[in-house]
């Protein structure tokens, strides 16, 4: 383990994890709270085409594809604004547009793609110093804001209305939501893939769900969670060479099935039998 | 003395249609002022507009100022408040999620005023209809507000609550001078409590004291024959209406 602990690479993949795990948790509560798992998972696979252009462009695939999607949330939170249409069926387009958008650009690339594979599937343990300096630089001050607005943040995810009333204005705080989100999931990409990432982002909060009876308790248990996921993961991952975004996200399920499998035990023994023993005969 | 609410030319549209046209009223002093008129006639799009929930045309003014400026002094019980019911939120946690202030009370005692103390820590999830509507009574208390909006808060009280709700108000607006303007179907319960009455119907049919403005023929020119109602002089009488 100590040795494991000394390699850079491994170094540089457990910072990472570490950082993505409590952005993910933070943002996660939100998303649950909002159901808003749809637009992460969209905005996950819509981010390709920023990778995608990066790549085409020779510039920094991971810088390329932050730029993007902060640019697809704010057309998202528009287009939800001025249209009609459900939000469900704008991310639908989205999705399926920068999905489709990123397989006619990579297109233009001949060859093998190895870092365009490690955007589709993820790999933490490719991670780069600079990589990881990015990661930083984005990841801290979006930590630090949604801990200093997390009231906010939360009445927002609970009833627009209540958050006007409060006093701030929710559709400033509902932009900031969807483009932190898009940040957030384009850093988790480089670890977890454009298919796993909004899993890291899901996962914890429901497993906290089942098992927590207060909101701050909820909190607690989904940073936990989150970690023990993407740590843990990584460490399993390492040991037995597993591809570990997949480990990963395995680990959270198996966290979660257990915090099921726990919550439906709790749940038998406090019920009381409806119809006791009926007379025979 | 500044009049609380001046209203004037007030209209919104909808794609929908005009949801309401042109009113424009004036409340000089605090009270319990009822807003009345049958489903669809403005009641609640005239709050949420005074609230700035809603985009409108015309001019609206609270204590002679924008509502803008005042709205920490105003608080707000919607109709209808839908969330996930399965997150878990405990009463205290959700009347906490307000942003902090000098002004802001004590969360258990708002929770005293609405008569939920013992439900501090009781998911909301888990609360009655009733229960509810009086958290969020609670959650709109809690900045002191001079004027409190209620739109038809009192959907999903049983008839014993309804009373005990009613109470609430009156205590609040008599005690601590908090004007209440709130949309009712329970004319029975306007009639007992509300000093004045807005008649609404997209546009505003009629307004002024209870007493004088609750006619037989105001509410047939807003409800039809749908209605019925008694306007017996003792406090309580009368009846609802039946949509």
């Amino acid at each position: 383990m100590i040795e494991m602990l000394q390699l850079p690479f491994m170094q540089r993949a457990l910072l990472t994890g570490l950082l993505l795990g409590l952005l993910l948790a933070a943002l996660g509560i939100f998303v649950s709270l909002k159901r808003m798992s749809f637009y992460s998972d969209g905005m996950a696979h819509a981010a390709l085409a920023g990778a995608a252009i990066g790549l085409l462009t020779r510039s920094d695939p991971l810088l390329a594809a932050l730029v993007f999607g902060a640019l697809l949330a704010v057309l998202i939170f528009f287009l939800e604004r001025k249209s009609n249409l459900p939000i469900d069926s704008i991310i639908g387009i989205m999705f399926t547009s920068g999905m489709a958008l990123g397989i006619v650009l990579i297109s233009f690339r001949q060859g093998y793609q190895p870092e365009l594979l490690s955007f589709l599937f993820g790999n933490i343990l490719a991670i780069r110093g600079r990589d990881l300096a990015l990661i930083a630089v984005v990841a801290l001050p979006l930590l630090g804001f949604i801990y200093l607005q997390r009231r906010k943040l939360t009445l927002l995810a609970l009833d627009r209305e209540m958050a006007h009333m409060a006093g701030f204005n929710p559709d400033a705080y509902q932009l900031l939501l969807y483009v932190f989100l898009a940040l957030a999931l384009v850093l988790g990409l480089r670890v977890l893939g454009v298919v796993l990432v909004s899993a890291v982002l899901i996962i914890p909060v429901s497993t906290a769900r089942l098992l927590c009876r207060s909101f701050k308790a909820l909190a607690r248990w989904t940073f936990l969670l989150s970690e023990v996921t993407v740590i843990g993961g990584l460490l399993l991952a390492y040991r037995f060479d597993l591809p570990a975004s997949g480990v990963i996200v395995l680990l959270g399920t198996a966290l979660f099935a257990l915090a099921f499998a726990w919550n439906a035990l709790r749940r038998r023994r406090q019920r009381s039998p409806a119809f006791p023993d009926e007379p025979k005969g | 003395m500044d009049p609380v609410l001046e209203v004037k030319n007030l209209t919104v549209r909808f794609t929908s249609g005009i949801a309401l046209n042109r009113v424009s009223f004036t409340i000089e002093k605090q009270g319990i002022i009822a807003v009345i008129g049958p489903n669809g006639s403005g009641k609640t799009t005239l709050l949420k507009a005074i609230l700035g929930l809603v985009p409108y045309q015309g001019e609206i003014r609270v204590f002679s100022l924008p509502v803008r400026q005042v709205l920490s002094q105003l608080g707000y019980v919607p109709q209808r408040f839908s969330f996930d019911a399965s997150f878990p939120l405990t009463v205290e946690e959700f009347i906490s999620l307000t942003c902090r202030s000098p002004e802001r009370l004590p969360v258990g005692r708002v929770l005293e005023t609405v008569g939920m103390t013992a439900f501090k820590g009781k998911l909301i999830g888990e609360l009655s209809g009733g229960q509810l509507q009086r958290v969020l009574l609670a959650h709109a208390l809690l900045h002191r507000p001079r004027i409190l909006f209620l739109d038809e808060a009192t959907s999903g009280i049983d008839i014993e609550g309804l009373s005990d709700f009613y109470s609430t108000i009156y205590r609040l607006n008599r005690e601590h001078g908090v004007t209440i303007l709130m949309v009712s179907h329970e004319l029975s319960m306007v009639y007992k409590y509300a000093d004045r009455i807005l008649c609404l119907n997209r546009d505003l049919v009629s307004h002024g004291e209870t007493r004088e403005t609750l006619s037989r023929e105001v509410l047939k020119k807003l409800y039809g024959e749908a209605v019925d109602f008694q306007a017996h002089s003792h406090a309580g009488s009368g009846a609802d209406v039946h949509d």
